[in-house]
């Protein structure tokens, strides 16, 4: 690993210790990406695009660029939603964090990256970032999180407002590894506009000490969102998810799934589907894999028609690794662990899911040493 | 090769397998014939350590060590290997995962040809796999495995002919293989209809019923004797070969 470290030179500004880490959650090379951004601490270190239509930059400076990103800013979330929003909106002097402008039209054949990391033992952080992606663009998204193997605790709070234009297409990969001992607040709102496409998905398999990621999204007349979350959660480590879907305009479609591993940790997800509109279809899918007696899952779908005509469903299950799979796996010679790990990663489909091929190493081993009890 | 003496098996608080007893050397083919429900799945579990199968009495040789107390895992890895009846469908793990995970990758591509199975290595272990897909999918996985002591539950069952003969000779192909030390292997299949016996040669055959090992002799004789008389204890002169 050093010295693959050495050799690494991804991006400017970033210095190879930190790119290694990001690597494991998605870093690519400039070449290998539309655009760039990397926040470091509380410096947007790296805000970088070399493709026509695609503009990153400091959100300061978005503010002072183009008058309308104000009505943006705080357009989707209130800072009087809880008293960290309040807090955060109001004490801190400049917002740090990035605006991503892909403008109308444009279709990228790289995709954009943007990653956060945090140097600091027992740092806080609070981003707040913008992106809007133009009518008819499409638009391929990686992000990501990390902190060095030093940083255990610390604080981030994280506000994304994104908004995907008329006709627009976007598909975004997000990955995070923070600190064992961190609390992390994730406030998500996305506007998806008529006819746009949303692909998204999370993948949170690090353990960390408290983890709420809250997370609403709108969507607009023949428009569709799909998110996949595969979430992890270790001994010590909860995670609580508030998620919330609206269905606003006819011809909205929506596709939700979590499938959730507990080994000790403890997992909530509630997650609301609204039907405000008629022709409307959602689906809310919750799988639950409890390995230990330690920790819990609560899996709770909700689904609200305000409309007649809004098709909506949910499926949750929760249980434990099949003890016929097990002795199948075993017969032919592989160790519990062995066979459990299989069977877990089956469980959350990695296989089908877009993430770097370092990533999926870690997660791999990550699954091993919580069923050795090494986590 | 394999010793049971005197074995019983439980499954909770109810009898399944009362006082088998059954010794399998190694070179030998040999055949359980019972109706359904008289236990004949239950000695392979038992053999092989599945839950909820428990052994209540006896003993349960291999090579003369006793594997009552070992994990499945830990049979196999002595030289067990089980072809299961009815395999659960284990999503998410390719065949091409599983089998590296047994580090067999290099026998799944040269053994998956020779079942017609090219394709298999990308799908999901047993997921959507049809009834004769599973049986072979069966074969193929102790050819990754290679065990010493081939059990086989069924290999026959709710599949049409043309299969059946694909996978009798198969197994005939993998039984007549010596194992990974050169030593002969030794085979204890189980069949309810009597079918594979076409396919695959086998020297000393068992009638099951009620739990009970109630009669040995010539395979070929005793699936005979089944078609006329079923499942029970043939007289001693209606029947050429060995008795018990």
């Amino acid at each position: 690993m050093s010295e693959a470290t050495e050799e690494l030179d991804l991006l400017p500004e970033i210095d190879a210790k930190a790119e290694a880490i990001l690597q494991r959650v998605g870093l690519g090379a400039q070449e290998d990406r539309s655009a760039s951004a990397v926040l470091v601490n509380h410096d947007l270190r790296v805000a970088l695009s070399e493709v026509e239509g695609v503009e990153i930059m400091p959100i300061q400076d978005a503010l002072m660029k183009y008058d309308w990103v104000q009505s943006l800013m705080f357009n989707l979330i209130k800072p009087d939603e809880n008293e960290l929003l309040r807090q955060a909106a109001e004490l801190l002097n400049d917002p740090i964090g990035h605006f991503l402008y892909v403008h109308d039209g444009v279709k990228l054949d790289l995709p954009i990256q943007s990653f956060t990391l945090m140097e600091l033992p027992q740092g806080r952080q609070f981003t707040h970032n913008i992106t809007v992606i133009g009518k008819d663009a499409e638009v391929e998204m990686i992000s990501g999180a990390g902190v060095p193997a030093n940083v255990h605790a610390g604080h981030h709070v994280s506000i994304e407002e994104t908004y995907v234009r008329e006709g627009a297409r976007c598909r975004s990969v997000s990955i995070e590894s923070w600190g064992s001992k961190m609390a992390v607040e994730s406030y998500s709102r996305s506007e998806i506009g008529e006819g746009a496409e949303m692909v998204s998905n999370q993948i949170m398999l690090a353990p960390l000490s408290n983890h709420l990621s809250d997370t609403k999204t709108w969507i607009g007349k023949d428009a569709s969102c799909s998110d996949q979350a595969t979430i992890f959660a270790p001994q010590d480590t909860r995670r609580v998810f508030e998620n919330e879907t609206y269905l606003t305009a006819p011809g909205a479609r929506s596709e939700s799934m979590a499938r959730m591993v507990s080994a000790g940790g403890t997992i909530i997800n509630n997650a609301l589907l609204v039907g405000q509109a008629g022709d409307t279809n959602g689906f809310l899918g919750c799988d639950g894999l409890k390995l230990s007696d330690e920790g819990e899952i609560l899996a709770v779908p909700a689904l609200r028609a305000e409309c007649a005509a809004s098709q909506l469903s949910h499926e949750a299950s929760v249980g434990m690794i099949d003890a016929e799979k097990l002795a199948y796996l075993m017969a032919a010679g592989l160790s519990e662990d062995r066979a459990r790990q299989l069977i877990v990663q089956g469980f959350l489909n990695l296989r089908d899911q877009y993430m770097p091929e370092e990533m999926r190493e870690q997660v791999t081993e990550m699954i091993a040493a919580a069923k050795s009890g090494g986590m | 090769m394999l010793e049971l003496r005197n074995v019983s098996v439980s499954v909770g608080d109810k009898l399944i397998l009362q006082n088998v007893n059954l010794t399998v050397n190694a070179g030998e083919v040999h055949v359980l014939l019972g109706p359904n429900g008289s236990g004949k799945s239950s000695i392979l579990a038992a053999i092989m350590g599945l839950p909820p199968f428990e052994v209540t009495e006896g003993e349960i040789l291999y090579s003369g060590q006793d594997i009552g107390e070992l994990d499945i895992d830990e049979r196999a890895r002595l030289g067990l290997g089980l072809a299961f009846q009815h395999p659960p469908d284990i999503d998410g793990v390719t065949v091409a995962e599983f089998a590296a995970a047994l580090g067999a990758g290099d026998t799944l591509t040269a053994e998956a040809e020779a079942l017609n199975m090219a394709d298999f290595p990308d799908r999901d272990l047993i997921v959507g796999f049809s009834g004769g897909e599973i049986k072979r999918w069966e074969v193929l996985k102790l050819f990754l495995q290679s065990p010493d002591l081939l059990l086989f539950d069924e290999p026959e069952s709710g599949v049409d002919l043309e299969h059946i003969a694909a996978v009798g000779a198969a197994v005939d192909r993998l039984v007549s293989q010596p194992a990974g030390d050169g030593s002969k292997r030794a085979a204890l299949l189980i069949t309810h209809t009597g079918l594979i016996l076409e396919h695959v040669h086998a020297d000393h055959g068992h009638i099951i019923n009620h739990g009970q090992i109630i009669h040995s002799g010539a395979p070929h004789d005793l699936f005979r004797h089944i078609q006329r008389s079923g499942y029970v204890a043939p007289a001693s002169e209606a029947i050429a070969g060995e008795t018990v």
